[in-house]
């Protein structure tokens, strides 16, 4: 772009400083407490942490549910974007619209909502009663299922975004070709729609994996105490017991998490790619 | 050339007069650092009050404590914050730290009207107690009785039940209780902690925030749960029919205190504002909004005013309350044993 190097360094320079700065020293030195012990570098810490049997099972809910989130999330994701996709563009946008709709009110108030919704007393259970699907109402609050049903809602958005810019750039005509061709549409979808949009469902999939792992207010409120996630063990350990260093292990983890999630999805989806 | 150019600094300096906010009442402004809740109550019969007194500015800085303590402990050298208010044991986890300097207890002129528990709770004065709570088990009346904290593990309220997270508060003195009630009064808390351990699925949730037991409370979800007398406002008018427990093996509770930091370079005008704040009008009026209970002995208030504060030597005296050093030695262990006898 520039012809003079130096001009580019120079204006990209601000933006540079900014983010070290602001960004990357703080977490650097953060993250830098869970790699000491007893003021020398040691992996002390993560041993200590996955030592415990608790936290282990925490790192595996978290992982358990993240994975879940996205993996449903992107099944419907598929299914909505291709059928956004597919309508006229005045419909189109009413309908992409509202998927972004939930996204602009606060996650707290969307999380408190489902509160109410999944109470005792709540639409679910007052229109299973009712349907006399069941006797008495299930407890859906505080469970593993309450966090998932939260999460995916939270995220699902941004899987569906991504899927739709990813199908919007599918070439108009690569589905009815596979068809004439003779293609069914299980391989209309697996050999000529997943590689197609596989940028789409690696960025969706990242967003929503990265989000539902290090997403607090949910878990906190729709599982509390009894669903304990590596976030809010996180926050449990920095504002009860003062341990920043257990806690930049979580942070550690959680980051860990995140990437290895980003790279797994580009392996999965470049490896589609290839084959298909 | 000298008048060419002094005409523009003339008119910077008059415009500059002109539009400079009025001079603050005061060169006196006073940082103090105390928890969000009821905030707009407190501005309305604290804060603004004491600045018309005063001829001062009050600078408040709300959050929780360890928020709070953070900020204090990082600023240590040059202290931000002149005066605090915290729990006991947060309290006590600064001046272990050295963040605070003993109070000059013979500058407040109401220090003599304050409950004796209330004087010096921490010891060399690093605190004076400004407000306290009970805590005991509120029930709904038409679904069951509760008479022992024991009841709250009781069949009848097996899936109806919280109780609050040992990270809280009222955690720790709720699951000392219950400990009493099964006989082991230990403030290791094994016994409660097994014993709730065995029962954790009959538990609906461990609250962190009275608010969210309200909601819990009005959805039906719950039919009793321990928790702190000042939250009581929030449930006694909740169009349900709900009793506050008198368990035979009494209340439990919690104090709050003011703290001075350390070499803070203001304390006569904090000193003049904590006693202001513990003045008999003051707590009278807190106590009457309903925001804190008074440790003002000398604050009268009307019997349905009472009913809904911890309020009267008789009651105070009756409190079990948990050591501060207790609670601060042992927050980190509890943790640890809840997490490996309840939540495993």
């Amino acid at each position: 772009m520039f012809e003079n190097r130096a001009a580019g360094l120079a204006l990209a320079l601000p933006a540079a400083v900014f983010a070290a700065a602001l960004f990357l020293v703080p977490v650097a030195l953060l993250l830098s407490e869970a790699f000491q012990s007893d003021g020398t570098w040691s992996l002390t810490a993560y041993a200590e942490f996955f030592d415990s049997a608790r936290n282990r099972r925490v790192f595996w809910r978290t992982l358990k549910l993240g994975a879940l989130v996205t993996l449903v999330s992107a099944v419907i994701g598929y299914a909505a974007a291709w059928s956004i996709t597919s309508l006229p563009a005045g419909a189109r946008g009413r309908i992409f619209g509202l998927v972004i709709l939930p996204l602009m009110i606060s996650p707290v108030a969307r999380t408190y909502a489902w509160l109410v919704i999944l109470g005792r007393t709540g639409i679910v259970n007052e229109t299973l009663v009712g349907l006399g699907l069941i006797d008495t109402p299930i407890r859906f609050l505080f469970t593993e299922t309450a966090v998932f049903i939260g999460l995916l809602q939270l995220f699902l958005p941004l899987m569906i975004i991504s899927l739709v810019s990813a199908f919007e750039n599918m070439p108009k005509d690569a589905i009815p070709a596979a068809r004439v061709l003779g293609a069914n549409w299980l391989q209309v979808f697996w050999r000529v729609i997943l590689p197609l949009t596989r940028e789409g469902l690696v960025i969706g999939g990242t967003l929503v994996f990265t989000g539902a792992l290090t997403a607090y207010i949910t878990p906190a409120i729709l599982g509390g105490a009894k669903v304990l996630m590596l976030e809010t063990l996180l926050y449990q350990r920095v504002t009860v017991a003062n341990d920043f260093a257990a806690a930049s292990v979580i942070a550690m983890i959680l980051i860990v998490m995140s990437f290895s999630a980003n790279l797994l999805l580009k392996r999965i989806a470049t490896a589609r790619g290839a084959r298909g | 050339m000298l008048h060419k150019s002094a005409c523009p600094a003339a008119t910077l300096l008059a415009l500059t007069a002109l539009l400079a906010p009025p001079a603050l009442a005061a060169d006196r402004t006073l940082t103090i650092s105390v928890y969000g809740f009821a905030q707009d109550a407190f501005k309305d019969l604290v804060y603004t009050p004491f600045e018309a007194a005063c001829d001062c500015t009050l600078v408040v800085e709300t959050g929780n404590s360890v928020e709070r303590l953070a900020k204090m402990e990082a600023n240590a050298a040059d202290p931000v914050v002149d005066m605090a208010v915290v729990s006991t044991h947060d309290a006590l986890s600064a001046a272990r730290k050295g963040l605070l300097q003993p109070i000059d207890v013979s500058a407040l002129s109401n220090y003599d009207k304050l409950y004796d528990i209330a004087k010096d709770p921490l010891g060399d004065n690093f605190g004076v107690g400004y407000t306290f709570y009970a805590t005991s088990i509120e029930y709904r009346t038409d679904k069951v009785t509760v008479d022992s904290w024991a009841d709250l593990l009781s069949p009848e309220l097996a899936g109806n039940v919280a109780l609050p997270d040992v990270t809280t508060n009222q955690g720790p003195p709720a699951l000392y209780m219950l400990g009493k009630a099964l006989g082991d009064d230990d403030a290791g808390l094994t016994g409660p902690m097994t014993a709730v351990g065995e029962s954790v699925d009959d538990i609906v949730t461990f609250y962190v925030r009275s608010s969210q037991l309200a909601q819990l409370m009005q959805q039906e979800e719950i039919w009793a749960a321990p928790v702190g007398r000042f939250a009581w406002g929030r449930f006694k008018d909740n169009g349900l029919p709900m009793a506050w427990a008198t368990p035979e093996e009494g209340q439990t509770g919690g104090m709050n205190v003011m703290i001075m930091t350390k070499d803070n370079g203001n304390e006569a005008l904090a000193l003049e504002f904590m006693d202001f704040w513990l003045s008999t009008p003051i707590q009278t009026a807190l106590a009457e909004a309903l925001v804190d209970s008074p440790a003002n002995a000398e604050v009268t208030v009307a019997a349905d005013v009472a009913e809904n504060l911890t309020y009267g030597a008789e009651t105070v005296a009756t409190l079990s309350l948990l050591p501060p050093e207790t609670i601060l030695d042992r927050r980190a262990g509890w943790l640890d044993q809840w997490n490996e006898l309840v939540l495993e």
